[in-house]
Protein backbone atom coordinates (compact mmCIF):
# COMPACT_ATOMS: atom_id res chain seq x y z
CA UNK A 1 0.00 0.00 0.00
CA UNK A 2 1.34 3.37 -0.82
CA UNK A 3 -0.41 6.51 -1.63
CA UNK A 4 1.67 9.72 -2.18
CA UNK A 5 0.69 13.05 -1.70
CA UNK A 6 2.19 16.28 -3.06
CA UNK A 7 0.66 19.72 -1.45
CA UNK A 8 1.51 22.71 -2.81
CA UNK A 9 5.42 21.78 -3.63
CA UNK A 10 7.56 24.32 -5.36
CA UNK A 11 11.67 24.65 -6.16
CA UNK A 12 13.45 27.51 -5.84
CA UNK A 13 16.74 27.22 -6.21
CA UNK A 14 20.15 29.03 -4.49
CA UNK A 15 20.00 31.15 -7.07
CA UNK A 16 16.13 32.17 -7.16
CA UNK A 17 15.21 30.38 -10.10
CA UNK A 18 11.73 28.52 -9.27
CA UNK A 19 11.80 25.30 -11.25
CA UNK A 20 7.97 24.00 -9.69
CA UNK A 21 5.42 26.17 -8.80
CA UNK A 22 2.55 25.23 -6.18
CA UNK A 23 2.72 21.18 -7.02
CA UNK A 24 -0.48 19.18 -6.18
CA UNK A 25 -1.26 16.06 -6.47
CA UNK A 26 -3.02 12.80 -4.84
CA UNK A 27 -1.39 9.41 -6.31
CA UNK A 28 -3.68 6.77 -5.36
CA UNK A 29 -2.14 3.08 -4.36
CA UNK A 30 -1.39 0.88 -7.59
CA UNK A 31 -1.52 4.33 -9.74
CA UNK A 32 0.76 4.80 -12.29
CA UNK A 33 1.43 8.44 -13.10
CA UNK A 34 3.22 9.95 -16.15
CA UNK A 35 4.50 13.66 -15.35
CA UNK A 36 4.82 14.79 -19.09
CA UNK A 37 6.21 18.08 -20.61
CA UNK A 38 8.94 19.52 -22.36
CA UNK A 39 12.77 19.62 -21.45
CA UNK A 40 13.34 22.34 -18.78
CA UNK A 41 9.18 22.25 -17.37
CA UNK A 42 10.29 20.86 -14.14
CA UNK A 43 9.13 16.99 -14.29
CA UNK A 44 12.27 15.78 -13.19
CA UNK A 45 12.90 18.09 -10.57
CA UNK A 46 9.78 17.35 -9.45
CA UNK A 47 10.29 13.23 -9.17
CA UNK A 48 14.00 14.06 -7.64
CA UNK A 49 12.06 15.73 -5.22
CA UNK A 50 9.73 12.94 -4.18
CA UNK A 51 13.06 10.72 -4.48
CA UNK A 52 14.70 12.57 -1.83
CA UNK A 53 17.29 13.79 -4.21
CA UNK A 54 16.72 17.32 -3.94
CA UNK A 55 15.03 19.37 -1.31
CA UNK A 56 11.14 20.79 -1.26
CA UNK A 57 11.57 24.71 -1.32
CA UNK A 58 8.25 24.69 0.17
CA UNK A 59 4.96 22.37 0.37
CA UNK A 60 4.65 18.79 2.08
CA UNK A 61 5.51 15.46 0.79
CA UNK A 62 3.47 12.59 2.35
CA UNK A 63 3.77 8.85 1.89
CA UNK A 64 0.72 6.94 3.20
CA UNK A 65 -0.31 10.24 5.10
CA UNK A 66 3.57 10.24 6.86
CA UNK A 67 5.31 13.45 6.21
CA UNK A 68 8.56 12.60 4.43
CA UNK A 69 9.54 16.15 3.49
CA UNK A 70 12.48 16.07 5.27
CA UNK A 71 13.42 12.36 5.25
CA UNK A 72 16.32 11.58 3.43
CA UNK A 73 15.94 9.46 0.31
CA UNK A 74 17.70 6.57 1.90
CA UNK A 75 14.75 5.86 4.43
CA UNK A 76 12.14 7.39 2.03
CA UNK A 77 11.45 3.39 0.88
CA UNK A 78 11.16 4.36 -3.18
CA UNK A 79 13.37 2.76 -5.53
CA UNK A 80 14.29 5.09 -8.60
CA UNK A 81 14.90 3.98 -12.54
CA UNK A 82 17.29 6.05 -13.91
CA UNK A 83 17.74 6.96 -17.93
CA UNK A 84 21.43 6.22 -18.23
CA UNK A 85 20.67 2.57 -15.78
CA UNK A 86 23.26 3.36 -13.68
CA UNK A 87 24.43 -0.06 -13.15
CA UNK A 88 28.17 -1.65 -12.53
CA UNK A 89 30.51 -2.53 -14.67
CA UNK A 90 32.49 -4.66 -13.12
CA UNK A 91 29.41 -6.40 -11.06
CA UNK A 92 27.43 -9.42 -12.71
CA UNK A 93 23.74 -8.87 -13.55
CA UNK A 94 23.53 -10.82 -10.45
CA UNK A 95 24.98 -8.75 -8.18
CA UNK A 96 23.91 -5.48 -9.31
CA UNK A 97 20.27 -6.39 -8.79
CA UNK A 98 21.82 -7.60 -5.01
CA UNK A 99 23.98 -4.88 -4.42
CA UNK A 100 21.31 -2.41 -2.69
CA UNK A 101 19.99 -5.34 -0.27
CA UNK A 102 23.91 -7.04 0.04
CA UNK A 103 24.19 -3.27 1.85
CA UNK A 104 21.63 -3.47 3.96
CA UNK A 105 22.93 -6.80 4.74
CA UNK A 106 20.06 -8.65 4.75
CA UNK A 107 20.24 -12.43 4.68
CA UNK A 108 21.92 -13.60 1.41
CA UNK A 109 19.47 -16.31 1.17
CA UNK A 110 16.14 -13.98 1.03
CA UNK A 111 18.17 -11.72 -1.64
CA UNK A 112 18.73 -14.74 -3.62
CA UNK A 113 15.17 -15.41 -3.56
CA UNK A 114 14.50 -11.99 -4.45
CA UNK A 115 17.21 -11.46 -7.34
CA UNK A 116 15.70 -14.71 -8.95
CA UNK A 117 12.53 -13.79 -8.90
CA UNK A 118 12.87 -10.34 -10.39
CA UNK A 119 15.04 -11.83 -12.73
CA UNK A 120 12.36 -14.59 -13.43
CA UNK A 121 9.93 -11.51 -14.12
CA UNK A 122 11.92 -9.53 -16.29
CA UNK A 123 13.24 -12.43 -18.38
CA UNK A 124 16.64 -12.14 -17.11
CA UNK A 125 17.28 -15.50 -15.78
CA UNK A 126 19.82 -16.58 -18.51
CA UNK A 127 21.51 -13.35 -18.24
CA UNK A 128 22.57 -13.54 -14.17
CA UNK A 129 25.95 -14.29 -14.64
CA UNK A 130 26.68 -11.48 -17.34
CA UNK A 131 28.06 -7.83 -16.82
CA UNK A 132 26.35 -5.00 -18.14
CA UNK A 133 28.39 -4.20 -21.13
CA UNK A 134 27.18 -7.91 -22.84
CA UNK A 135 23.77 -6.91 -22.61
CA UNK A 136 22.06 -4.57 -24.97
CA UNK A 137 20.25 -1.36 -24.03
CA UNK A 138 16.81 -2.78 -23.51
CA UNK A 139 18.44 -5.68 -21.16
CA UNK A 140 20.03 -3.34 -19.11
CA UNK A 141 17.44 -1.15 -18.58
CA UNK A 142 15.42 -4.22 -17.20
CA UNK A 143 18.00 -5.03 -14.76
CA UNK A 144 17.84 -1.58 -13.92
CA UNK A 145 14.07 -1.76 -13.14
CA UNK A 146 15.00 -5.53 -11.42
CA UNK A 147 17.19 -3.99 -8.82
CA UNK A 148 14.16 -1.42 -7.83
CA UNK A 149 12.06 -4.43 -7.71
CA UNK A 150 14.38 -7.11 -5.64
CA UNK A 151 13.64 -3.71 -3.12
CA UNK A 152 10.14 -4.23 -2.69
CA UNK A 153 9.97 -0.57 -2.41
CA UNK A 154 6.59 1.48 -2.08
CA UNK A 155 7.00 3.23 -4.91
CA UNK A 156 8.71 3.38 -8.00
CA UNK A 157 10.28 6.10 -9.84
CA UNK A 158 11.38 5.85 -13.40
CA UNK A 159 13.24 9.24 -14.93
CA UNK A 160 13.09 9.06 -18.98
CA UNK A 161 13.53 5.08 -18.14
CA UNK A 162 13.18 4.83 -22.59
CA UNK A 163 15.29 7.70 -23.53
CA UNK A 164 18.32 6.06 -23.92
CA UNK A 165 16.78 3.26 -26.60
CA UNK A 166 15.78 2.72 -30.26
CA UNK A 167 12.40 3.08 -31.15
CA UNK A 168 11.51 -0.18 -31.49
CA UNK A 169 13.08 -1.26 -28.58
CA UNK A 170 11.45 2.01 -26.59
CA UNK A 171 7.94 -0.12 -27.78
CA UNK A 172 9.20 -2.67 -26.23
CA UNK A 173 10.21 -2.08 -22.86
CA UNK A 174 7.68 0.14 -22.84
CA UNK A 175 5.37 -2.59 -22.92
CA UNK A 176 7.28 -4.81 -20.67
CA UNK A 177 7.22 -1.53 -17.97
CA UNK A 178 3.24 -1.87 -18.62
CA UNK A 179 3.20 -5.79 -17.86
CA UNK A 180 5.31 -5.02 -14.59
CA UNK A 181 2.94 -2.46 -13.02
CA UNK A 182 -0.03 -5.22 -13.97
CA UNK A 183 1.96 -7.59 -12.03
CA UNK A 184 3.34 -5.41 -9.12
CA UNK A 185 0.37 -3.20 -8.78
CA UNK A 186 2.95 -0.62 -7.39
CA UNK A 187 2.60 2.78 -6.99
CA UNK A 188 4.62 4.39 -10.28
CA UNK A 189 5.77 7.79 -10.67
CA UNK A 190 7.13 7.89 -14.66
CA UNK A 191 8.55 10.90 -16.35
CA UNK A 192 8.99 11.33 -19.89
CA UNK A 193 8.64 14.40 -22.68
CA UNK A 194 6.89 11.39 -24.88
CA UNK A 195 3.75 12.12 -25.21
CA UNK A 196 2.75 8.27 -26.83
CA UNK A 197 4.76 7.32 -23.48
CA UNK A 198 2.42 8.83 -21.71
CA UNK A 199 -0.69 8.27 -23.50
CA UNK A 200 0.33 4.26 -23.74
CA UNK A 201 1.49 3.94 -19.95
CA UNK A 202 -0.67 5.91 -17.69
CA UNK A 203 -3.62 5.79 -15.56
CA UNK A 204 -3.43 9.73 -15.09
CA UNK A 205 -1.18 12.35 -16.93
CA UNK A 206 0.43 15.17 -15.56
CA UNK A 207 1.10 17.80 -18.00
CA UNK A 208 3.42 20.24 -17.18
CA UNK A 209 4.82 23.63 -18.56
CA UNK A 210 7.42 26.14 -17.34
CA UNK A 211 7.02 24.49 -14.10
CA UNK A 212 3.39 24.72 -13.70
CA UNK A 213 0.91 21.79 -14.06
CA UNK A 214 -1.58 22.79 -16.67
CA UNK A 215 -3.70 19.47 -16.83
CA UNK A 216 -4.13 16.09 -14.39
CA UNK A 217 -6.26 13.83 -16.52
CA UNK A 218 -6.64 10.33 -17.76
CA UNK A 219 -4.56 10.18 -21.34
CA UNK A 220 -8.25 9.95 -23.00
CA UNK A 221 -9.12 13.19 -21.21
CA UNK A 222 -5.77 15.51 -22.13
CA UNK A 223 -6.78 14.36 -25.41
CA UNK A 224 -10.00 14.47 -26.14
CA UNK A 225 -10.71 17.61 -23.78
CA UNK A 226 -7.35 19.56 -23.09
CA UNK A 227 -7.59 22.05 -20.97
CA UNK A 228 -5.22 25.03 -22.89
CA UNK A 229 -3.69 25.46 -25.77
CA UNK A 230 -0.35 24.45 -24.31
CA UNK A 231 -1.83 20.72 -23.68
CA UNK A 232 -3.74 20.78 -26.94
CA UNK A 233 -0.42 21.15 -28.27
CA UNK A 234 1.69 18.68 -26.88
CA UNK A 235 -0.90 16.00 -26.94
CA UNK A 236 -1.45 14.33 -29.84
CA UNK A 237 0.80 13.53 -32.68
CA UNK A 238 1.11 15.51 -35.00
CA UNK A 239 0.51 18.53 -32.78
CA UNK A 240 -2.93 20.20 -33.37
CA UNK A 241 -3.41 23.07 -35.84
CA UNK A 242 -4.41 26.04 -34.80
CA UNK A 243 -6.36 29.41 -36.24
CA UNK A 244 -7.51 33.03 -34.68
CA UNK A 245 -11.20 33.23 -36.20
CA UNK A 246 -13.85 34.93 -35.04
CA UNK A 247 -17.06 34.08 -33.81
CA UNK A 248 -19.52 35.52 -36.63
CA UNK A 249 -23.38 34.10 -36.38
CA UNK A 250 -23.11 30.67 -37.11
CA UNK A 251 -19.31 30.14 -38.38
CA UNK A 252 -16.29 31.42 -37.46
CA UNK A 253 -14.30 33.18 -39.95
CA UNK A 254 -10.76 34.45 -40.25
CA UNK A 255 -7.74 33.92 -42.54
CA UNK A 256 -9.82 32.57 -44.98
CA UNK A 257 -11.17 30.49 -43.14
CA UNK A 258 -15.57 30.27 -42.84
CA UNK A 259 -16.10 27.15 -40.70
CA UNK A 260 -19.69 26.64 -40.11
CA UNK A 261 -20.85 25.85 -36.39
CA UNK A 262 -23.51 23.52 -35.06
CA UNK A 263 -26.09 24.12 -32.62
CA UNK A 264 -23.93 22.57 -29.94
CA UNK A 265 -21.21 24.74 -30.89
CA UNK A 266 -22.93 27.86 -31.18
CA UNK A 267 -24.18 27.51 -27.72
CA UNK A 268 -20.70 26.75 -26.26
CA UNK A 269 -19.67 29.62 -28.29
CA UNK A 270 -22.84 31.64 -27.36
CA UNK A 271 -20.59 34.35 -24.82
CA UNK A 272 -17.93 35.08 -27.66
CA UNK A 273 -20.25 36.27 -30.44
CA UNK A 274 -18.04 38.98 -32.71
CA UNK A 275 -14.95 37.99 -30.60
CA UNK A 276 -11.66 36.28 -31.88
CA UNK A 277 -11.16 32.78 -30.41
CA UNK A 278 -8.55 29.76 -30.99
CA UNK A 279 -9.77 27.18 -32.99
CA UNK A 280 -8.34 23.77 -32.57
CA UNK A 281 -8.09 20.81 -34.84
CA UNK A 282 -6.25 17.42 -34.44
CA UNK A 283 -5.02 16.56 -37.72
CA UNK A 284 -7.50 13.32 -37.66
CA UNK A 285 -10.36 15.28 -36.95
CA UNK A 286 -10.19 16.07 -40.53
CA UNK A 287 -11.55 14.08 -43.55
CA UNK A 288 -11.85 14.60 -47.02
CA UNK A 289 -14.48 16.88 -48.37
CA UNK A 290 -15.41 20.96 -49.81
CA UNK A 291 -15.70 22.73 -46.32
CA UNK A 292 -11.80 24.07 -46.20
CA UNK A 293 -9.56 24.11 -48.80
CA UNK A 294 -5.72 24.12 -48.68
CA UNK A 295 -2.71 23.95 -51.48
CA UNK A 296 -0.66 20.82 -50.29
CA UNK A 297 2.59 21.70 -49.95
CA UNK A 298 3.66 17.59 -48.99
CA UNK A 299 2.04 14.61 -48.75
CA UNK A 300 3.33 11.59 -46.50
CA UNK A 301 1.92 8.43 -46.56
CA UNK A 302 2.42 6.00 -43.06
CA UNK A 303 0.95 2.93 -44.04
CA UNK A 304 -2.46 3.09 -42.64
CA UNK A 305 -2.43 6.63 -42.96
CA UNK A 306 -1.58 9.96 -45.13
CA UNK A 307 -0.28 12.86 -43.69
CA UNK A 308 -1.19 15.94 -45.94
CA UNK A 309 0.39 19.28 -45.45
CA UNK A 310 -1.49 22.42 -46.78
CA UNK A 311 -1.56 26.14 -46.81
CA UNK A 312 -4.87 27.69 -46.89
CA UNK A 313 -6.00 31.18 -48.03
CA UNK A 314 -3.78 33.95 -45.57
CA UNK A 315 -1.17 31.56 -45.52
CA UNK A 316 -2.70 29.72 -43.05
CA UNK A 317 -1.13 25.90 -42.21
CA UNK A 318 -2.85 23.13 -42.46
CA UNK A 319 -2.04 18.94 -41.63
CA UNK A 320 -4.33 16.60 -41.91
CA UNK A 321 -4.52 13.26 -40.91
CA UNK A 322 -6.52 10.91 -43.37
CA UNK A 323 -7.27 7.36 -43.50
CA UNK A 324 -5.52 5.31 -46.02
CA UNK A 325 -3.24 5.71 -48.71
CA UNK A 326 -3.62 9.18 -50.25
CA UNK A 327 -1.80 10.46 -53.48
CA UNK A 328 -2.18 14.17 -53.67
CA UNK A 329 0.65 15.89 -55.58
CA UNK A 330 2.12 19.19 -54.43
CA UNK A 331 0.44 22.15 -55.22
CA UNK A 332 -2.67 20.28 -56.07
CA UNK A 333 -6.00 21.60 -53.87
CA UNK A 334 -7.42 19.24 -51.57
CA UNK A 335 -10.65 20.08 -50.17
CA UNK A 336 -11.21 18.91 -46.15
CA UNK A 337 -14.31 18.81 -43.53
CA UNK A 338 -13.50 19.03 -40.10
CA UNK A 339 -15.73 16.61 -37.88
CA UNK A 340 -14.25 17.85 -34.54
CA UNK A 341 -13.41 21.25 -33.02
CA UNK A 342 -11.91 22.97 -29.87
CA UNK A 343 -12.47 26.22 -28.67
CA UNK A 344 -9.83 28.58 -26.86
CA UNK A 345 -10.14 31.10 -25.36
CA UNK A 346 -7.51 34.05 -27.12
CA UNK A 347 -6.48 35.72 -23.73
CA UNK A 348 -6.29 33.15 -21.31
CA UNK A 349 -5.52 30.25 -23.64
CA UNK A 350 -8.09 28.53 -21.90
CA UNK A 351 -10.55 25.97 -23.53
CA UNK A 352 -14.01 27.29 -23.81
CA UNK A 353 -15.57 23.82 -22.00
CA UNK A 354 -18.48 22.23 -23.72
CA UNK A 355 -16.95 21.57 -26.88
CA UNK A 356 -18.42 18.63 -28.82
CA UNK B 1 23.32 -18.05 17.58
CA UNK B 2 22.32 -18.46 14.05
CA UNK B 3 19.58 -20.67 13.34
CA UNK B 4 19.87 -24.13 12.32
CA UNK B 5 19.96 -24.65 8.13
CA UNK B 6 17.07 -26.32 6.78
CA UNK B 7 16.95 -28.39 3.57
CA UNK B 8 15.68 -25.73 1.71
CA UNK B 9 18.38 -22.94 3.24
CA UNK B 10 21.34 -25.81 2.04
CA UNK B 11 19.29 -25.81 -1.88
CA UNK B 12 19.46 -21.75 -1.71
CA UNK B 13 23.00 -21.87 -0.64
CA UNK B 14 24.20 -24.40 -3.22
CA UNK B 15 22.23 -22.03 -5.77
CA UNK B 16 24.06 -19.12 -5.22
CA UNK B 17 27.31 -20.31 -5.92
CA UNK B 18 25.77 -20.21 -9.27
CA UNK B 19 26.22 -16.65 -9.04
CA UNK B 20 28.38 -15.83 -6.45
CA UNK B 21 32.30 -16.15 -6.91
CA UNK B 22 33.83 -18.51 -4.79
CA UNK B 23 35.02 -15.54 -2.74
CA UNK B 24 36.03 -17.82 0.60
CA UNK B 25 38.44 -19.79 -1.51
CA UNK B 26 40.45 -16.67 -3.34
CA UNK B 27 41.04 -15.15 -0.20
CA UNK B 28 42.14 -18.10 1.88
CA UNK B 29 44.61 -18.34 -1.44
CA UNK B 30 45.52 -14.01 -0.75
CA UNK B 31 45.92 -15.29 2.61
CA UNK B 32 48.45 -17.69 2.26
CA UNK B 33 50.47 -15.20 -0.40
CA UNK B 34 50.86 -13.23 2.51
CA UNK B 35 52.09 -15.35 4.84
CA UNK B 36 54.10 -16.68 2.23
CA UNK B 37 55.81 -12.90 1.91
CA UNK B 38 55.98 -12.60 5.23
CA UNK B 39 57.64 -15.55 5.30
CA UNK B 40 60.51 -14.81 3.13
CA UNK B 41 60.98 -11.01 3.96
CA UNK B 42 62.11 -12.76 7.24
CA UNK B 43 64.57 -15.41 5.71
CA UNK B 44 65.97 -12.25 3.43
CA UNK B 45 66.10 -9.51 6.11
CA UNK B 46 68.40 -11.09 8.36
CA UNK B 47 72.02 -10.01 8.13
CA UNK B 48 74.16 -13.16 8.17
CA UNK B 49 77.30 -12.38 6.21
CA UNK B 50 77.56 -14.80 2.87
CA UNK B 51 75.56 -17.77 4.57
CA UNK B 52 73.01 -17.75 2.27
CA UNK B 53 74.97 -17.00 -1.08
CA UNK B 54 74.68 -20.34 -2.71
CA UNK B 55 72.43 -22.42 -4.82
CA UNK B 56 70.08 -23.51 -2.09
CA UNK B 57 69.08 -19.73 -1.75
CA UNK B 58 68.68 -19.08 -5.50
CA UNK B 59 66.63 -21.88 -5.78
CA UNK B 60 64.36 -20.33 -2.64
CA UNK B 61 63.89 -17.05 -4.88
CA UNK B 62 63.08 -18.58 -8.30
CA UNK B 63 60.45 -21.34 -6.02
CA UNK B 64 58.65 -18.22 -4.63
CA UNK B 65 58.22 -16.27 -7.90
CA UNK B 66 56.91 -19.71 -9.27
CA UNK B 67 55.02 -20.06 -6.32
CA UNK B 68 53.43 -16.89 -6.29
CA UNK B 69 52.73 -16.96 -9.49
CA UNK B 70 50.80 -20.41 -9.35
CA UNK B 71 48.53 -19.52 -6.49
CA UNK B 72 47.22 -15.88 -7.76
CA UNK B 73 46.05 -17.48 -10.75
CA UNK B 74 45.04 -20.78 -9.07
CA UNK B 75 42.41 -17.94 -6.83
CA UNK B 76 41.78 -16.27 -9.79
CA UNK B 77 40.43 -19.77 -11.22
CA UNK B 78 39.31 -20.88 -7.13
CA UNK B 79 36.93 -17.50 -7.80
CA UNK B 80 35.06 -19.49 -10.90
CA UNK B 81 34.64 -23.04 -9.07
CA UNK B 82 37.88 -24.94 -11.37
CA UNK B 83 37.93 -27.89 -9.27
CA UNK B 84 41.47 -29.12 -10.97
CA UNK B 85 43.04 -26.45 -9.33
CA UNK B 86 42.66 -27.41 -6.29
CA UNK B 87 45.38 -29.84 -7.05
CA UNK B 88 47.66 -27.22 -7.79
CA UNK B 89 46.50 -25.37 -4.49
CA UNK B 90 47.48 -29.17 -2.82
CA UNK B 91 50.95 -29.06 -4.15
CA UNK B 92 51.49 -25.33 -3.13
CA UNK B 93 50.22 -26.09 0.11
CA UNK B 94 52.02 -29.29 0.92
CA UNK B 95 55.44 -27.77 -0.61
CA UNK B 96 54.93 -25.07 1.92
CA UNK B 97 55.28 -27.74 4.66
CA UNK B 98 58.34 -28.95 2.71
CA UNK B 99 59.50 -26.00 3.03
CA UNK B 100 60.19 -25.59 7.10
CA UNK B 101 62.22 -28.40 6.64
CA UNK B 102 64.57 -26.64 4.51
CA UNK B 103 65.99 -23.31 4.85
CA UNK B 104 64.84 -22.40 8.54
CA UNK B 105 65.68 -26.02 9.69
CA UNK B 106 69.05 -25.62 8.73
CA UNK B 107 69.86 -22.43 9.11
CA UNK B 108 68.12 -23.05 12.91
CA UNK B 109 71.83 -23.64 14.85
CA UNK B 110 73.76 -23.25 12.55
CA UNK B 111 76.99 -20.71 12.92
CA UNK B 112 78.58 -18.39 10.36
CA UNK B 113 81.28 -15.34 10.26
CA UNK B 114 80.03 -12.30 10.43
CA UNK B 115 82.83 -9.58 10.91
CA UNK B 116 85.03 -12.14 12.20
CA UNK B 117 82.56 -13.15 14.97
CA UNK B 118 80.86 -16.13 14.73
CA UNK B 119 77.42 -15.71 15.16
CA UNK B 120 73.74 -18.17 15.22
CA UNK B 121 72.43 -17.98 11.52
CA UNK B 122 69.10 -17.99 12.84
CA UNK B 123 67.73 -17.38 16.54
CA UNK B 124 64.81 -19.57 18.13
CA UNK B 125 62.81 -16.43 17.76
CA UNK B 126 63.13 -15.99 13.90
CA UNK B 127 62.74 -19.81 13.25
CA UNK B 128 59.57 -19.79 15.61
CA UNK B 129 58.24 -16.68 13.11
CA UNK B 130 59.42 -18.37 9.87
CA UNK B 131 57.86 -22.01 10.27
CA UNK B 132 54.62 -20.57 11.99
CA UNK B 133 54.19 -18.12 8.53
CA UNK B 134 54.87 -21.25 6.58
CA UNK B 135 52.45 -23.55 8.25
CA UNK B 136 49.48 -20.38 8.29
CA UNK B 137 50.72 -20.03 4.37
CA UNK B 138 50.06 -23.78 3.83
CA UNK B 139 47.02 -24.82 6.02
CA UNK B 140 45.29 -21.64 3.96
CA UNK B 141 46.51 -23.10 0.78
CA UNK B 142 45.24 -26.64 1.75
CA UNK B 143 41.94 -25.20 3.10
CA UNK B 144 41.42 -23.13 0.18
CA UNK B 145 42.19 -25.87 -2.23
CA UNK B 146 40.07 -28.96 -0.03
CA UNK B 147 36.84 -26.18 0.23
CA UNK B 148 36.90 -25.48 -3.86
CA UNK B 149 37.17 -28.94 -4.51
CA UNK B 150 33.80 -29.80 -2.19
CA UNK B 151 32.17 -26.59 -3.50
CA UNK B 152 33.15 -27.65 -6.90
CA UNK B 153 31.58 -31.09 -6.49
CA UNK B 154 28.36 -29.62 -4.98
CA UNK B 155 27.96 -27.24 -7.35
CA UNK B 156 28.58 -29.56 -10.21
CA UNK B 157 25.71 -31.78 -8.34
CA UNK B 158 23.48 -29.13 -8.28
CA UNK B 159 23.89 -28.10 -12.16
CA UNK B 160 23.03 -31.45 -12.72
CA UNK B 161 20.21 -31.47 -10.84
CA UNK B 162 18.64 -28.96 -12.16
CA UNK B 163 19.34 -29.71 -16.02
CA UNK B 164 17.58 -32.86 -15.10
CA UNK B 165 14.82 -31.44 -13.64
CA UNK B 166 14.65 -29.15 -16.80
CA UNK B 167 14.67 -31.83 -19.48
Amino acid sequence: MAELSLQHIDKIYDNNVQAVFDFNLDVKDGELIVLVGPSGCGKSTTLRMVAGLEDISNGHLLLDGKDITQTPAKDRDMAMVFQSYALYGHMTIYENMAFSLTLRKEDPNVIHKKVLAAAEILGLTSQLNKKPAQLSGGQRQRVAMGRSIVRNPKVFLFDEPLSNLDAKLRGATRREILLLHKRLQATMLYVTHDQTEALTLADRIVCMSMGHVQQVGTPLELYDSPNNVFVASFIGLPPMNFYDVKVVGKELQGNGLKVALSDEEQAVLAGYQGKEITLGVRPENFTEGTEFKVTVTNNENLGMNTLVYGTGEGNVKVTAKLKGWKNYKVGETAGFNIVRKHFFDKETTNAIRGDK
Amino acid sequence: MSRAKTPEDQYIQRDRMRFIKNSACANLCYLGLLFDVFYFVTIYRQDVGSYYYNIQIGASVVYNLVFLLAVFLSSEAVKNYKRNYSIVLIVAGVMQIVRMFVIPARAHGAQTLVNGEEVAVMSDGTFTKAVVYLGISAAAILFAAVLNYIRCTQLEAHVKSLEANKA
